[in-house]
């Protein structure tokens, strides 16, 4: 017969232990089957990086043209090879031009190869419909049309004296995420060259995303700036430059995985 | 003996060791109070419902009608939510078509009252918005009403000296931010409910209707409640009743949120609870009275719009005995006790 405070002080232990055991546990396994992705976005125009504000380019058309203001959102993004795949969860980025911090961005995967990457343009219609959200998605970041629900999924502003507008403004706010005006866009890229994104287990891996702002006047559709120097509402021409812009990410380059 | 000190200094070791972990978690002082949504016997159940990421609680209730109330929302501390929605008139803009703004700017539609709203699946007169939390957005940036922006208001909230405390009673935490603000708004707006009318009382026995407005209710069953549906009396779809479009407003309704051209000149079916509160009336105020509103009905209604609701092509036959019931009827739907109760002011 074992004593009764012995047999307590034995359950107490046995307790301790399997906590702490189960708790190590978790972590080491989350610690050696999962590397970083680090995704980085750059803007070019004409092969140049763009520059807010100070300087002029031209588009397809010939059209000359500033940009103040580029911000748009990248969402719930997959990684997938063969039958393999991961998507991060809550995944929301908003990419602003202006805030340097926002062009790069890491969350964990299982380690493996993936072949390809796919992201959302936008914001998918369930966070449209359920109230007041926070972080990337909070109304105050300006991305919130207020007098029809729903998130601007792009942004971009400027001038061009090609545009009509007083102060020959440009103004394109692209949104809508109900039929018949939903304007949301998956991309899906392949690794280039047959190449394989590396998750390797405790390292970062990086991924170069170049997207080609002159494909938002000429992709699928001519978007001339004469004809439409702006659209603020969710709509057929709202479709039309969401199409464009759909076309305008490339993978520019893959960085081989490195310890961070 | 040796033993039993060792066992008795190692369980008490132990037990301070877990409640010290416990203290590090922060055994702060939120309690919330959790409280319910009023829903009356025989109601059907909200839609959908608009507490599912925000529960009520009397902390967050409490914050949100504080919210409602401040004038700091505003640009210019005049323009309170309460500025427009007073709760004498059940929370509508008392005798005004149009509302007051900043810098004596007007809305461009009636204020309507605010009760109800967990039964409301789509807010505004065109159902822009998609759900309460995100409604205070619209006049809260919009230059004709409050002429604010979130990041400026949340500023003004975070020098307060009483706000960090009723966002932490609230919310477990001082952190003021829109999510927040939103959530607390929508837990006060969204628990206005309004059940206490005569025409409440009768439904639950406890009054009965004077002759006339029992034929009012008889008439008013056969005619208007197809698209005014008991118990709400609104039944939220989007119609058009023929109301000539008004020149300067070019108002097209919800053809601006859709972008149907199906949908031009439909504007929400509203409640007619508290509709001798809410005058005047429909999307624009047209209409000052009553009588007004009938009269649309029997004379009023353009009958060449392609999208008049087809239950109105005919326009309806009212003589001037049933007018008078009919609006002895509505007079019951009359709910003082919202208009006076303290718990919303
Ligand atoms: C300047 C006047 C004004 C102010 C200030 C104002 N509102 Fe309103 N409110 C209106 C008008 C006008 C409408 C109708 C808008 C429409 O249908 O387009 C409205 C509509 C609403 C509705 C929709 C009701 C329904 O049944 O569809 C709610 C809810 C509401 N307001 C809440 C608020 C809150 C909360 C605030 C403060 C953050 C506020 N309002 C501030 C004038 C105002
Ligand atoms: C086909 C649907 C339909 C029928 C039937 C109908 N209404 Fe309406 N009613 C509406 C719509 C839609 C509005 C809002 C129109 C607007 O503002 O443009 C409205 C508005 C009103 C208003 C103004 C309420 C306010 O707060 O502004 C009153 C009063 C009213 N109706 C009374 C009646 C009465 C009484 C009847 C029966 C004789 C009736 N309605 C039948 C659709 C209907």
């Amino acid at each position: 017969m074992v004593a009764r405070p012995v047999k307590i002080l034995l359950l107490f232990i046995i307790i301790l232990v399997c906590t702490q055991y189960s708790t190590a546990q978790r972590t080491s396994t989350l610690r050696t089957k999962t590397g970083t992705i680090k995704i980085t976005f750059v803007h070019t125009i004409n092969e140049a990086p763009l520059v807010l504000d100070s300087m002029e380019y031209v588009n397809p058309f010939d059209e000359p043209y500033r940009i103040s203001k580029l911000k748009y959102y990248i969402s719930n993004i997959a990684v997938k090879h063969l039958k393999k795949s991961f998507a991060e969860p809550e995944s929301y980025h908003l990419i602003d031009e202006a805030d340097a911090a926002s062009l790069s961005f890491n969350f964990d995967a299982p380690a493996n190869n993936y072949s390809s990457i796919s992201f959302t343009i936008g914001v998918d219609s369930i966070k449209n419909i359920s109230g007041a959200q926070s972080g990337a998605l909070d109304p105050a970041n300006g991305m919130f049309w207020t007098w029809n629900s729903g998130y601007i999924f792009f942004k971009l502003e400027g001038s061009s004296t090609s545009s009509t507008l007083i102060n020959n403004k440009i103004e394109y706010h692209i949104g809508g995420f109900a039929a018949p005006n939903n304007a949301l866009k998956r991309v899906t890229l392949q690794m280039p060259d047959n190449t394989l994104l590396l998750v390797q287990a405790g390292k970062t891996c990086e991924i170069i995303i170049a997207a080609d702002i002159n494909k938002l006047w000429q992709a699928d559709n001519n978007l001339k700036i004469a004809e439409t120097p702006a659209t603020m509402t969710p709509g057929a021409v709202a479709i039309k430059i969401a199409n464009n812009y759909s076309r305008m990410f490339t993978i520019k380059e893959l960085l081989t995985p490195y310890s961070p | 003996m040796k033993v039993k000190v060792i066992i008795v200094l190692f369980l008490f070791a132990s037990t301070a060791w877990l409640f010290i972990g416990a203290v590090d978690n922060g055994p702060d002082p939120y309690k919330p109070k959790y409280i319910k949504l009023d829903v009356p016997k025989g109601w059907p159940k909200p839609a959908k419902d608009i507490f599912k990421d925000n529960p009520l609680t009397e902390q967050g209730f409490q914050l949100g009608k504080k919210l409602f109330y401040d004038g700091r929302l505003s640009k210019d501390g005049n323009f309170a939510c309460a500025s427009c929605h007073q709760q004498f008139a059940a929370f509508a803009t008392y005798d005004h078509d149009f509302s007051h703004g900043f810098k004596d700017q007007f809305t461009t539609r009636n204020a309507p009252g605010i009760f109800n709203l967990a039964w409301t699946p789509l807010l505004h007169w065109d159902g822009g918005i998609n759900h309460i939390e995100v409604q205070p957005l619209a006049p809260l940036t919009a230059p004709n009403e409050m002429a604010e922006n979130i990041d400026s208001v949340l500023k003004k909230l975070r020098k307060d000296t009483a706000y960090p405390k009723l966002f932490k009673a609230a919310f477990g935490s001082n952190l003021i931010n829109s999510q927040r603000m939103l959530k607390a708004l929508a837990q006060f707006t969204g628990s206005i409910v309004s059940y206490s009318s005569k025409y409440d009382k009768v439904q639950r026995g406890e009054a009965f209707f004077t002759p006339a407005e029992q034929k009012g209710y008889d008439f008013f069953k056969i005619k208007c409640a197809g698209c005014h549906t008991e118990p709400l009396f609104t039944d939220n779809s989007f119609r058009n009743n023929g109301m000539a479009i008004n020149p300067q407003l070019k108002d097209f309704g919800r053809m601006r949120i859709t972008t149907d051209k199906n949908d031009s000149l439909k504007f929400k079916v509203p409640s007619l609870r508290n509709i001798t509160l809410t005058f005047p009336y429909m999307h624009d105020g047209r209409f000052y009275s009553i009588g007004q509103a009938i009269d649309h009905y029997r004379t009023g209604i353009v009958t060449t719009q392609p999208t008049l609701d087809t239950a109105l092509k005919n326009r309806i036959a009212i003589n001037n005995a049933e007018k008078n019931n009919l609006i002895y009827f509505l007079y019951t739907l009359t709910d003082t006790t919202l208009a006076k109760s303290n718990r919303y002011r």
